[in-house]
């Protein structure tokens, strides 16, 4: 590796480019959580808040904040919703992430792996699934859940979430699998059974991609607002998503719309802070051919 | 390493073997058919609504009128400014997600000190809802709230700067989605880049490759199919893109904006024409279809093989 100053300054430049690009939109409206609805309207708006205090995150827990003026400001009314809907958001992302690795993992290394018939058709049928647009289908959804009484479920909607991580997430890993050495031929010269190969060799040498799979599994699911509008909106299946909409069209409120925003984002940056370690150098020799 | 004592007892075991497409079953069977039982039925009942004309007012009730609802989706000029609309979204996205997810990757992949901080930062537009996604670029480039008129102010200027005008929409909504969408492809390049091995970049050190070469001839090629896998998805979603679209520009200003899934919404949901937004649906379907089996023929049949 070269480490001439050049090429560190660049490398600062790039990442500071980077930086900017990803957080600058973020700061801009999660500076609201910061600022009363007064200062929200001001014109021009200032570039930080003039006087940063935490009533936002006070009023989406359901409290009151007293401001230094005197002022108070009121808690929100969506408060029970926002917590029902954290609670109900995390059942819905761990089961979905879950059950996606469960099964796509080995989906996704039989398809990258294994030579058989018919293998660019069951591919094909698979991604087909993803390929409805979910404002086609959901009112015939809605007709199909009230049948089975599952409107306003947490088990409904994590039926419809796997319909989509589950097609996705396979496409995604199939790269990711095509990429690793044959190892497990050799395992199989070794005698060992294919199920075992995959258990003990592949999972274990495929970590890194399995980690961001189930990172964007779990954001898929976490994220999901569509569905989740339309099936479970004002129940105690609420999911944080559709508890948020709340302070768009029916009170506006930008600070408690930020707020839960900041809330939304604390669960996924923790899970891909852990999750992003074991992306790390594999240090594989050159493939076997 | 205990798995030596696990390796003898797997070569103990009397070996009962299948053949990989029985393999291939066991594994893709009840994926497949809990897929097909969960989004055929609701492509079936849509299949239903489009050639049946369904009326709420003055009493529900539903008429059969053949394919009408798909002539009149044909001769329809907003379903055609739609999917040009969604074309032009779709393709801009594609291209600056790829673009922003490759730069993304390559920096990512650099050992620097606090790289897991940096990495979790970086992820963190995709951890975004598309929906939160929406609501933040509208703060952000509207004149009245947005980050242009806060600049110009600071250099003294009392200018309002918009840039949600008919003629950028398109672009600053591609933006955005690119903002959101670049982290997911970047986080699965990277993992891809970890594969790679170190042996190679050595061997292109002695050689004395440019980092231009490098980057051409060692990353790029293990990279190239999952770029077609990332393609395909990224226009997929884009196409499919409804709440982001909602919370941003609500289709404008007029009907600039107004991609498929949009219209879809406005027929379906506020003018209640159910027949005729699922048969409009059946165009997106095919638009999606489409471009997908389009990619697969143009670029993926080279990279299967």
């Amino acid at each position: 590796m070269r480490t001439s100053p050049w090429h560190n300054a660049a490398l600062w430049v790039a990442l500071l480019i980077a930086l900017v690009w990803t957080l600058l939109p973020l700061y801009w409206v999660l500076k609201f959580a910061f600022e009363t609805s007064g200062e929200i309207a001001l014109f021009p708006p200032p570039l930080f808040p003039p006087h940063p205090q935490p009533g936002a995150f006070y009023a989406i827990f359901g409290w009151p904040y007293k401001l230094a003026s005197g002022t108070v400001l009121l808690p929100s009314g969506q408060a029970g919703q926002i917590m029902t809907g954290l609670r109900n958001s995390l059942i819905v992302a761990v089961v979905v992430t879950a059950i996606t690795l469960i099964v796509v993992v080995p989906l996704a290394y039989v398809f990258a792996r294994l030579e058989f018939r018919h293998r660019n058709k069951l591919l094909s049928a698979v991604l087909l699934a993803v390929s409805s647009p979910p404002v086609s289908t959901l009112i015939p959804f809605y007709a199909l859940y009230v049948q089975l009484d599952l409107v306003n479920t947490l088990t409904g909607l994590i039926i419809v979430t796997l319909t989509i991580t589950i097609p996705f997430v396979t496409w995604m890993l199939i790269g990711f699998f095509r990429n690793l050495p044959p190892v497990e031929r050799l395992a199989r010269i070794d005698g060992f059974s294919r199920a075992y190969t995959f258990a003990r060799i592949m999972v274990p040498l495929g970590r890194g991609g399995i980690a961001v799979a189930a990172g964007i599994a779990f954001l898929f699911s976490w994220n999901e607002y569509v569905y989740a509008q339309v099936l479970v909106t004002g129940s105690g299946a609420v999911t944080l998503p559709a508890a948020m909409s709340g302070f768009l069209f029916q009170d506006p409120e930008p600070s408690h719309l930020a707020a839960t925003l900041w809330l939304a984002l604390l669960p996924p940056f923790l899970l891909c802070f852990f999750l992003q370690k074991h992306i790390g150098e594999m240090n594989l020799v050159d493939p076997v051919r | 390493m205990s798995d030596v004592s696990a390796i003898r007892t797997a070569r103990a075991r009397p070996m009962t073997e299948m053949s990989n497409l029985r393999f291939a079953l066991v594994v893709a069977l009840p994926v497949l058919v809990f897929l097909i039982l969960v989004v055929v039925y609701p492509l079936v009942y849509a299949l239903w609504m489009s050639v049946e004309n369904i009326q709420f007012f003055g009493g529900y009730q539903t008429e059969f009128v053949g394919l009408d609802n798909y002539r009149d989706v044909l001769r329809d000029k907003e379903f055609w400014h739609s999917a040009w609309i969604s074309i032009r979204f779709t393709v801009e996205s594609v291209a600056l997600t790829l673009v922003i997810a490759v730069a993304l990757a390559l920096l990512l992949n650099r050992p620097m000190r606090g790289r897991g901080l940096v990495r979790s930062l970086l992820i963190l537009p995709w951890a975004m809802s598309p929906y939160g996604t929406g609501i933040i670029f509208f703060y952000l480039v509207r004149g009245q709230t947005g980050i242009g008129t806060a600049i110009a102010a600071a250099f003294g200027s009392a200018d309002t700067i918009n840039f949600l005008n008919r003629d950028l929409v398109i672009e600053v909504l591609a933006v955005g989605n690119a903002w959101n969408m670049a982290p997911l492809v970047a986080f699965f390049l990277l993992a891809n880049m970890t594969t790679i091995p170190r042996r190679l970049y050595d061997l292109a050190a002695i050689d004395q490759m440019s980092a231009l070469e490098q980057f051409r001839h060692v990353t790029f090629p293990p990279l190239r199919f999952t770029l077609f896998v990332f393609t395909c998805i990224t226009t997929v979603m884009s196409l499919k893109m409804f709440d982001y679209v909602y919370t941003f520009t609500r289709g404008g200003p007029g009907d600039a904006s107004a991609v498929l899934t949009y219209q879809l919404y406005k027929v379906s949901f506020q003018d209640l024409n159910l027949g005729y937004g699922a048969a409009m649906s059946f165009f997106l379907l095919a638009l999606i279809l489409g471009s997908t089996l389009l990619l697969y023929l143009a670029w993926g049949r080279r990279e299967v093989s």
